[in-house]
């Protein structure tokens, strides 16, 4: 678990008796935010009617998030875009810089996702008593539900919307922390087992790396269409 | 096979005690917690900002700049076709045009040449049936004018014959009675 470790580098800030130094988390923060907006200037930088290779895939991420928001919470989600797109590249650089030996998985602590699935809890909660007033409580109250089962279902709607931002943290917290574990896991066994029976694990360390990689894009995806759903759930009120 | 479970069965039990050494989660000790959610508001921010300000409508811009020049093309692309398309049926009617001219033209010339053929015709059979009345005239004039020759050579052969045959002259107009007579009995068979 020493991966998971936060330790301060350099001097220790505190502001208004808060502890707020500069961590190897904050560095890795820092270090995929440059690695996004690295990547989106060199993709956006030459507007070519025919792209070259790095504008062709800021292109392609820049419909894909597109497609997903259009698909899952329709054209009047347009205006958070920005969001959902900078969620999702954070998110997704974060889990694969996490992936490199070394490195520190940003989103396996589950501060960092409970903030950001706050975040989007109270801004959807917002968003929707801001454009349906008290009728957004309807979200409660689905149509079709028999009277009787009516104060069970409310309360069942209640829970669930509640707990949102604690399934929502908690799916890509421990999806990351389980994988990194288990790498560690099997990268012990290889250790302990020797040059005569470590092949096994470490072809197992092999496969789970790869299957890993595909974790961490998942784990955005699903981050960020949740995110696309909970907001759909704001702005178009089926119920 | 089983050695090797046995192996790893062994080196899982001492793994879970390498574990046990450095157990808890960090992620669940309070100390830095304010630290990362201050930082990570900060950085998060700065993309928010940094996307949704500069890069977005840059890629925007280069994505609605290829939809519109795909559009333009395509617009120009169906201009020129229905161009060329105006441009072939033009090129037809002319053709067919040009067809139905060559269709009059040779007909009129046909019935021009056969008109001129018909009449230069009439003219020269008329000519030829002129010639030949002509011819035949001459032919009868020389029949006529035959006869009384015959008759005066056969009158002249007549006499010559008797005289040699006889010794004497007979009367002259005694012979011509007699050519006369047997020319006209005759004369239908030679001429």
């Amino acid at each position: 678990m020493q991966q998971f470790t936060v330790y301060k580098i350099g001097p220790e800030i505190k502001i208004a008796g808060v502890d707020l130094s500069f961590t190897n988390a904050s560095l890795f923060m820092v270090v995929s935010t440059t690695i996004i907006i690295a990547f989106l200037y060199f993709g956006s930088r030459e507007r070519k009617i025919i792209p070259s290779k790095i504008q062709l895939i800021t292109e392609m991420l820049y419909n894909f998030v597109a497609k997903m928001i259009s698909d899952t919470a329709g054209s009047k989600a347009k205006p958070y875009f920005p969001f959902i797109f900078s969620l999702f590249l954070f998110v997704l650089i974060c889990n694969m810089v996490g992936m490199l030996p070394y490195s520190f998985t940003v989103t396996s602590h589950i501060i960092v996702t409970l903030i950001m699935a706050l975040f989007i809890f109270v801004a959807v909660t917002i968003i929707g008593f801001v454009k349906h007033g008290f009728k957004y409580l309807n979200i409660f109250v689905p149509s079709g539900v028999p009277a009787v089962l009516l104060p069970l279902i409310t309360v069942i709607e209640i829970i669930s919307y509640l707990s949102r931002p604690v399934s929502l943290s908690v799916r890509l917290f421990a999806n990351m922390m389980a994988g990194h574990t288990m790498l560690k896991v099997f990268g012990g066994f290889v250790v302990s087992l020797g040059i005569l029976g470590g092949w096994l694990p470490l072809s197992f360390s092999v496969a789970l790396t790869g299957l890993e990689i595909l974790v961490a894009f998942l784990q955005a995806y699903v981050f960020a269409i949740l995110t696309c759903i909970y907001l759909n759930d704001a702005l178009n009120l089926h119920h | 096979m089983r050695n090797l479970l046995g192996i790893l069965i062994i080196a899982i039990a001492i793994n879970t005690s390498l574990f046990a050494a450095e157990a808890g989660m960090p992620q669940l000790d309070p100390k830095y917690w304010a630290s990362q959610a201050f930082w990570l508001i900060l950085v998060f921010t700065v993309l928010y900002i940094s996307i949704s300000k500069f890069y977005l409508p840059k890629i925007k811009y280069s994505l609605n700049n290829r939809e519109n020049k795909i559009k333009d093309d395509l617009e120009d692309a169906n201009k020129f076709n229905d161009q060329s398309e105006k441009k072939i049926k033009e090129y037809e009617t002319i053709m067919e045009n040009a067809k139905k001219d060559v269709a009059k033209i040779y007909l009129e010339s046909k019935n021009i040449l056969d008109k001129d053929i018909q009449t230069k015709k009439i003219k020269i059979e008329k000519e030829i049936e002129n010639e030949i009345l002509k011819a035949q005239k001459e032919i009868i004039e020389l029949k006529k004018n035959s006869i009384s020759s015959i008759q005066i050579i056969s009158k002249d052969i007549a006499s010559k014959i008797i005289e040699n045959i006889s010794g004497e002259r007979l009367n002259e107009s005694s012979i011509k009675a007699a050519v006369e007579e047997v020319s006209k009995k005759n004369i239908g068979k030679y001429l």
